[in-house]
């Protein structure tokens, strides 16, 4: 079969849409019009106001001409027309506008860089969607997009998301819809304000003398009685025409046919089509019945359904006869959707069960040349799950069950399959679906049930290869054979899931290392097409590192991960990765680098739009940890009211970040129960982590000196270790509260200069000292330490530090000479007197403040849930540099120079 | 709800077995298609497959139980 391996247009493009797989080229290509066609001059003259006018409607019944019509006045229109056939897959809005770019893209006129793509199938960016229009908008000439087939979406959201694109694109864009039933765009409004062009059904008959043209052009000739009455019959319905043309052709007596099909009563396209087909030889009726369980078809696909070799040739004759076959460039070609409809039926009734067959045939040969989507959906249709399962663990696909982007297409088929009879691929893709979903104990079972028969698999192969001991795990690399080693592989991922979702070091690793020495035994171009395998593996381990403490280990896997390709199947691990490393800072003291690395993460995942149920929670705990070193203590609270998933329990580092976030928050309220009872929460894991002890201990020590137990502050820590700033620091600071100044210098003084952490805690060691120096009554000392202090803390807004530290330090800054400026970065008030530059406090209600307009305070709630300047924008239907006007005057109303203090501000005063 | 549903012209024996779920009787030039329909969602979905058979809608109306 020669055109049996490159799939063809799909391998020579690198993009993907955000499902992963690759675009369908003969998507964007307009449709080969057939040497029959009639170019009918009043529509094409019609169809040149689209230039004029945003949106253009071609509306038709099924094989009415529209999409000829189309495809003749964008190729003779002497500029670029991006042009889309839409398909079923489209309902989910990233796919869809994925679609669109590449559209645009292929049509030579790409939008540019900074808009973006959409990375999640399911969902689109708001602002991503602004962007476009804005990029549109711009556009000297007006890009004109047609979406042929328009009908196969039906989703109102994204009807709604065109008409945005469509209104703020302005001049920018002429959308051309061709479909079969009216969309769901405000078509009324457009016809009020004349901003509509409307060819509809009756525009798209045939006339008689046109009628007669067409048949003229397939060597009939017809009065014009008869031209009037085979329109009459048609109503002058393209499809209809050509079939009749088709049939009279293959008649003896063509005028004769033509007669007694214009007296007949029979639905026009059944009885037609039935006479066309009966009068092809039998291997092409066979043939078209076959092809019609397939959306698109080469040849030797044509093959592969028919058992036979003479699809080349029969494919080529149909489609020079212009019956049924449509030709979509290089070598791929589709049945017109009318007939392949009616062929269906035709082949159900003849064949019954074949179709089911048919499309196991179909799955196999796709699966040979390399299109995962349409085997996984052939493989689906005929029930045939391992198979299915099995082609998609083959391919190294495992990984995007994990990332969310495929779990939706294909956890639902699955789903229907019976668990008890699953084979090995089957028992994988069930394992990954069960631990996507975090449900362990349902995952752990199908990935055991997967190994144990992946294990006796691997036993017979190597058996039958040569006699080297069965099991043999250190080599199976070397032995296993390539389609075991993908499954091996895919088992060696899950696993490493799975161990990070049970907190079991030893378990990642052990898969880890198994899985880079499978890595070999892989064809290197499939490792290549599925970076979110290498990025998700990354993320896993360095996950269950950073809960065994491990946390240099940890960042040099989850940094790997960070730096795999920036492809949409790589976004959630590498998103979750960079959450993980801003609690590793945290946890090293850096709570400014953590917060940008959060923020890093959420703008890439809003951009992208990775939909918030699929962003990882690790985040918004890290910033919420942040606020409360920074005594924003509400917003604290909201972050961590947000950051929680519903219907998605924690891993085990994102349970310790909501404990430890939470526990600190409640002991910045005096809560001190409430805090300790929060730390004692259980975290189901195999290992236990030595910071979340350790912070455990660091809250009942807390506690305790709240509480004036200052001894049992000490015993609560334990003994000290040089190797852990923030326990030291901890223990240092109990021991200088129960009276022990000397241990707690010499603790801080064993600590390593390389290993005293971030401002978080040499803010707080500074101080521990700054307060044992005031206590043997060297001032001088103290004060110049509490400076210090001050400075360091200066960057990140370091507050709770010195609000914790107790009345000592409020006689040394009260007696200072000028720490007015150090007060005034931290926003603290200093005791006494108003020094200069200083701010009113905070919660002050005297407070005057210029009264917000009200689109100010729009913008200004806007800002409040975190959205970027370009969604407030899009979201208030006004321009970004009107958003920036307003925030302009909001930030001078509330005396702030940023975004989140104008936030924290309003806030305050009671405005939001 | 059992609904009565006239399609323009006479619809042949092999495509009526594209609608198992009704009965169908061949008038002058017309065919009736009548039965139950489940939901508002089979009956879109049966307008839709009509149309993508190329069957022209001329009638349709719900039947008194």
């Amino acid at each position: 079969m020669a055109d049996q391996q490159p799939f063809g247009p799909e391998a020579s493009i690198p993009s993907a849409d955000p499902r992963g797989d690759p675009f369908l080229s003969t998507r964007f290509s307009l449709p080969a019009r057939p040497d029959t066609f009639l170019r009918r001059q009043r529509l094409v003259t019609h169809l040149d106001r689209a230039l004029s006018v945003p949106l253009t409607l071609i509306n038709g019944p099924a094989g009415a001409g529209k999409t000829l019509l189309a495809a003749d006045w964008a190729a003779t229109l002497g500029r670029p027309v991006a042009w889309l056939t839409a398909d079923g897959t489209d309902h989910a809005p990233g796919v869809f506008w994925a679609y669109v770019l590449e559209a645009l893209r292929t049509a030579g006129a790409p939008v540019s860089e900074e808009v973006g793509r959409p990375a999640h199938p399911g969902s689109v960016d708001h602002a991503l969607l602004a962007r476009l229009a804005a990029d549109l908008g711009r556009r000297a000439r007006p890009a004109v997009l047609v979406l042929d087939e328009f009908e196969c979406v039906p989703s109102p959201e994204i009807a709604e998301q065109l008409q945005f694109v469509l209104h703020h694109a302005a001049r920018g864009m002429r959308l051309v819809l061709v479909t079969r039933t009216e969309p769901l765009l405000p078509l009324h409004r457009h016809r009020a304000a004349g901003s509509i062009v409307e060819i509809r059904g009756a525009e798209l008959a045939f006339t008689a003398e046109e009628a007669a043209t067409l048949l003229a052009s397939h060597g009939l000739s017809l009065t014009g009685d008869a031209a009037r009455a085979l329109v009459d019959r048609t109503r002058g319905w393209a499809a209809g025409l050509r079939l009749c043309a088709l049939a009279a052709q293959q008649s003896s007596d063509p005028e004769t046919y033509l007669k007694e099909f214009e007296a007949g009563q029979s639905t026009v396209a059944d009885f037609l089509l039935a006479e066309v087909l009966k009068r092809q030889p039998p291997e092409a009726q066979d043939l078209l019945l076959r092809v019609s369980v397939v959306e698109r078809f080469r040849p030797g696909l044509a093959d592969a359904l028919t058992g036979r070799s003479d699809a080349e040739a029969i494919i080529s004759r149909l489609h020079r006869e212009n019956a049924f076959v449509e030709h979509l460039g290089r070598s791929w070609y589709r049945l017109h959707p009318l007939f392949a409809e009616i062929l269906r039926t035709h082949l159900r009734e003849r064949r019954p069960g074949l179709e089911s067959e048919l499309h196991r045939r179909a799955a196999r040969w796709l699966s040979r040349s390399g299109s995962l989507r349409e085997t996984l959906a052939h493989g689906a249709a005929a029930g045939d799950w391992e198979f299915t399962a099995r082609a998609l663990v083959d391919d190294l696909a495992i990984g995007q069950l994990l990332t969310g982007l495929r779990s939706d297409a294909l956890g639902r088929p699955f789903a229907r399959s019976a668990p008890g009879t699953a084979g090995p691929a089957m028992s994988l893709v069930l394992a990954a679906r069960d631990l996507f979903r975090r449900d362990v104990h349902r995952g752990l079972t199908h990935l055991l049930h997967a190994q144990q028969q992946l294990d006796t698999d691997s036993i017979d192969s190597t058996d039958s290869i040569d006699t080297r001991t069965p099991g043999d795990a250190g080599d199976i690399g070397d032995t296993a054979d390539p389609d075991l080693a993908a499954a091996h592989l895919s088992c060696a991922l899950l696993e490493v899931l799975a161990a990070r979702l049970t907190g079991s070091p030893l378990r990642a690793e052990q898969a880890a290392k198994t899985a880079g020495q499978l890595r070999q035994a892989v064809a290197a171009e499939r490792l290549e097409r599925h970076p979110e395998l290498t990025a998700l593996l990354l993320t896993h381990l360095g996950s269950t590192l950073l809960w065994a403490g491990r946390l240099d280990e940890a960042r040099s896997a989850l940094a790997q991960a960070v730096r795999c390709a920036t492809d949409p199947s790589t976004l959630l691990p590498r998103h979750d990765s960079l959450g993980h490393l801003a609690l590793i800072d945290w946890l090293n003291g850096w709570p400014g680098q953590a917060e940008k690395k959060v923020l890093t993460a959420t703008s890439e995942a809003q951009r992208i739009g990775l939909p918030p149920t699929l962003r990882a929670g690790i985040g918004r705990l890290v910033l919420a940890a942040v606020a409360v070193d920074r005594n924003e203590l509400d917003e604290a609270e909201t972050l961590l009211e947000r950051s929680a998933v519903p219907g998605r329990p924690p891993d085990p580092v994102e349970a310790a970040g909501r404990i430890i976030a939470s526990s600190r928050l409640l002991l910045a309220r005096g809560q001190v129960r409430e805090a300790l009872r929060t730390v004692q929460t259980h975290i189901p894991a195999e290992s236990v982590s030595p910071w979340v002890e350790e912070h455990a201990a660091l809250v009942a020590s807390a506690a305790h000196l709240a509480a004036g137990r200052f001894e049992a502050a000490v015993e609560v820590l334990g003994p000290t270790s040089a190797r852990r700033p923030a326990h030291a620091v901890a223990a240092a600071h109990a021991r200088l509260a129960a009276g022990a100044t000397g241990e707690a210098l010499d603790i801080l003084d064993a600590l390593p200069g390389g290993e005293r952490g971030g401002p978080a805690l040499t803010v707080r060691a500074t101080l521990v000292r700054a307060q044992a120096a005031d206590r043997a009554g060297d001032h001088g000392t103290a004060r110049r330490l509490v400076t210090q202090a001050l400075l360091d803390a200066r960057r990140d807004r370091l507050r709770r530090p010195f609000l914790e530290a107790g009345p000592w330090l409020r006689r040394i800054l009260g007696t200072g000479s000028n720490p007015y400026l150090a007060w005034d970065l931290l926003s603290l008030r200093p005791p006494g007197r108003h020094g200069p530059g200083h701010r009113a406090e905070p919660r002050s209600p005297a407070l005057v403040v210029e009264r917000l307009s009200e689109r100010e305070r729009d913008v200004l709630e806007r800002l409040a849930q975190m959205m970027s300047t370009e969604e407030i924008a899009a979201d208030l239907y006004v321009s970004v540099n009107t958003v920036k006007t307003h925030l302009k005057s909001v930030f001078r109303k509330l005396g702030v120079n940023r975004r989140s203090d104008a936030v924290r501000q309003a806030r305050e005063l009671r405005l939001l | 709800m059992r609904y009565e549903i006239r399609i323009d012209g006479h619809l042949s024996e092999r495509l009526a077995k594209a609608f198992p779920e009704l009965d169908h009787v061949v008038m002058s030039d017309q065919t009736l298609l009548f039965g139950q329909i489940i939901d508002e969602a089979h009956l879109y979905g049966l307008l839709a497959r009509f149309q993508s058979l190329g069957l022209l809608v001329v009638e349709m109306r719900r039947l008194p139980e």
